[in-house]
């Protein structure tokens, strides 16, 4: 099985004045191809600080990433925003839709940064938001949506670059459990019908229950595998 | 990042920007404004100007016995030199004189002239007019002044003046008109001729003119003596080096220096040099405060733009994280600033083409019964402006913006 992404002896460390804060301390772990990975953990064990790493929004301060087996630890920030731009979507707790711009134009956004056919996209985030179920609200501001509807669009905002790897980092965290589950079927969808790897952070069992494999961290140190 | 794909986002901040943006904006709208009408109402007065003095010839040049140095010698304690003018000593100009100017090459004709100013007599009614004796051969080439009644003063005319359109028409209550008899000194004259307006500030349109002898003849004035010359160059280009000529030649004939200098030699072409040079300066001057508001008004859009990257620093994250690289949020913030500048120094191209439109409409003038204030509207100057404004709203928001470009995604996203 085909390897996407790969941890290495990773450390995360802030420095807070004279303390040394070990967010990630000596992590490594495989995320396969087409997987459902969940990462568990009570607040503040670093579910976020190694979800940042994983999506290159922060380099390690020790230890390696490999992404498609090239080492992407140490390449300076032009270069991540491309990775980033082209392997990652990210799915986040707050949604994170840009306030001012409609549904059609966040789906968009991803793309906006990438050489491709405007017109080809244009109908790539229509088909998105289709499969989302937001169609009909394509030309809706976020202010005008609720929220499991905003995290829909900004799952289709997600994909719309076809990512490999989909990073949620608790997409259900604003929503009631009724929507949560919404979300949480599409994402399950995606997965089954696209065989997109996703990595999904959350501190709720229920949607554990809905993963391939659980990675459970506590003060930044993996405690728990399981199949 | 494509740049109608930055600009796409750069329009959206602008579209969606506060009332505070907008407020900013206003500072740049004066600043240009302001420039744009001033510069415009300098040039159109510059314009006026220039249009009246070409009235008097400026194909001329005029040299007096007298020297005015009152700009040299200010407050009444100041002792007048002889030679000065208004001083009783006034040295008079000669045939020596005249020759030394006639053998300058380039002069198409010098017209010798008297001037006396004196009571005229006409219809019972008396009023203190100047009065001109000219060298009827040339006075015909060196006047503006067309023909309005009657004719010019031919040679072999005794008894004759040729009045200018102020005497005829305002002087006296009773119109002057051809083939009416005045009075100077005793002596009874027969007007022949009636000037038209001559334009410009019209010294001719104020002074009755006779043939020179005649003039002697009536003030009594010695044969061989002159109080100016009026000299007609053959080609404009020439005004300035023909002027100087005249002043050396000159000098050497009167035995001065230019520091003793009792004549003045004046050309209407370095009036309208110099009355050029104060306007420019004028226009220049009040520009200058102009683009000082302009300044303070860019200010305004670092401020602005310093403040809107705080805001959006969330919205940088979230770019960032979709894929936007440090350049593209430079270009879009860059943009951004720019087109705030662009759209402050259309708004404000607008107002100061609006008033430079407006002002020549409402008829007023700077001198009283003057010409009607005009304004001469620059493409050039509308162009350089509107580049000027982008450039400047660019300038205010690169360092903003550069901030703004290497925000690290992480802090960013974090930012509420
Ligand atoms: N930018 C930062 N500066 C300092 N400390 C941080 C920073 N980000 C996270 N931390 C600390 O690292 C630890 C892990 O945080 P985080 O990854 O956000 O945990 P979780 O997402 O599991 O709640 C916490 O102790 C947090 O305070
Ligand atoms: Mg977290």
């Amino acid at each position: 099985m085909k390897v996407v992404i790969q941890l290495e002896n990773v450390w995360k460390t802030y420095r807070m004045g004279k303390n040394l804060i070990h967010a990630l301390q000596d992590v490594s772990f495989k995320i396969n191809q087409g997987e459902f990975l969940v990462i568990m953990g009570k607040s503040g064990s670093g579910k976020s600080t190694m979800m940042n790493v994983i999506g290159c929004l922060d380099i390690p301060t020790k230890g390696k990433l490999y992404l498609d087996g090239k080492d992407v630890s140490k390449l300076e920030e032009s270069k991540l925003a491309q990775i980033r731009g082209e392997k990652i979507g990210f799915i986040f707790q707050q949604f994170n839709l840009i306030p001012t711009l409609t549904a059609l134009e966040n789906v968009l956004l991803p793309a906006e940064f990438q050489e491709n056919d405007e017109e080809k996209m244009k109908q790539r985030a229509v088909q998105l938001l289709d499969f989302v179920e937001m169609k009909e609200r394509m030309y809706h501001t976020p202010s005008q949506l609720s929220g499991g509807q905003m995290q829909r669009v900004a799952i289709a905002r997600a994909l719309i670059n076809n990512p490999e790897v989909i990073l949620a980092d608790e997409p259900t965290g604003a929503l009631d459990s009724k929507t949560g589950e919404q979300v949480m079927r599409l994402l399950k969808d995606l997965h089954k019908k696209e065989g997109k790897s996703i990595v999904i952070v959350t501190h709720d069992y229920i949607i554990a229950k809905n993963a391939e494999r659980v990675i459970e961290l506590k003060d930044g140190m993996v405690i728990k595998e399981e199949k | 990042m494509r740049w109608n794909k930055a600009f796409k986002i750069a329009v959206n901040i602008i579209v969606h920007s506060k009332i505070r943006s907008w407020l900013t904006i206003i500072g740049i709208v004066i600043g240009v404004a302001a420039i744009i009408a001033i510069v415009s109402i300098g040039n159109g007065f510059q314009k006026n100007i220039q249009q009246q003095l070409g009235g008097l010839g400026s194909d001329t040049i005029s040299i007096s016995s007298g020297f005015d140095r009152a700009s040299e010698c200010p407050g009444p304690r100041c002792r007048q030199r002889p030679g000065d003018a208004g001083a009783a000593t006034k040295n008079p100009l000669t045939n020596r004189e005249l020759q030394a100017i006639r053998s300058i090459p380039n002069i198409a004709a010098v017209n010798t002239v008297v001037s006396q100013s004196n009571q005229v007599y006409s219809l019972g009614e008396t009023a203190t007019v100047n009065i001109d004796g000219v060298d009827v051969k040339v006075w015909k080439e060196t006047t503006t002044a067309a023909m309005n009644q009657g004719r010019l003063l031919t040679s072999g005319d005794i008894n004759v003046v040729v009045v200018g359109s102020v005497i005829a028409k305002q002087v006296f209550k009773q119109p002057i008109e051809v083939n009416r008899p005045i009075t100077i000194n005793g002596r009874a004259f027969k007007v022949i001729g009636v000037l038209k307006e001559s334009g410009g500030f019209g010294a001719e349109d104020r002074k009755i003119f006779m043939p020179i002898e005649t003039a002697r003849d009536v003030f009594n004035k010695t044969s061989s003596q002159y109080d100016s010359f009026v000299v007609k160059v053959k080609d404009e280009n020439q005004v300035t080096a023909i002027e100087a000529e005249i002043n050396k030649k000159v000098d050497v004939v009167r035995h001065v220096t230019p520091d003793t200098r009792d004549f003045t030699v004046i050309s209407m072409k370095t009036i309208q040099e110099r009355v050029s040079a104060i306007l420019t300066g004028v226009t220049l001057f009040l520009g200058a405060i102009a683009a000082v508001s302009l300044l303070v008004g860019s200010v305004g859009i670092a401020n602005t733009m310093f403040t809107s990257v705080l805001e959006k620093t969330k919205e940088i994250g979230i770019m960032k994280a979709l894929g936007a690289k440090n350049a593209d949020i430079l270009t879009i913030f860059l943009m951004n600033s720019g087109l705030v500048g662009l759209v402050g120094g259309a708004l404000g191209t607008t107002v100061g083409v609006g008033i430079a439109v407006l002002i020549p409409k409402l008829g007023v003038s700077f001198v009283q019964g003057g010409q009607p204030l005009n304004t001469d509207i620059s493409s050039q100057l509308i162009i350089f402006t509107l580049v000027f404004s982008i450039v400047l709203g660019m300038v205010a928001g690169a360092v903003p913006a550069y901030r703004a470009s290497k925000l690290k995604p992480v802090d960013a996203l974090r930012f509420e």
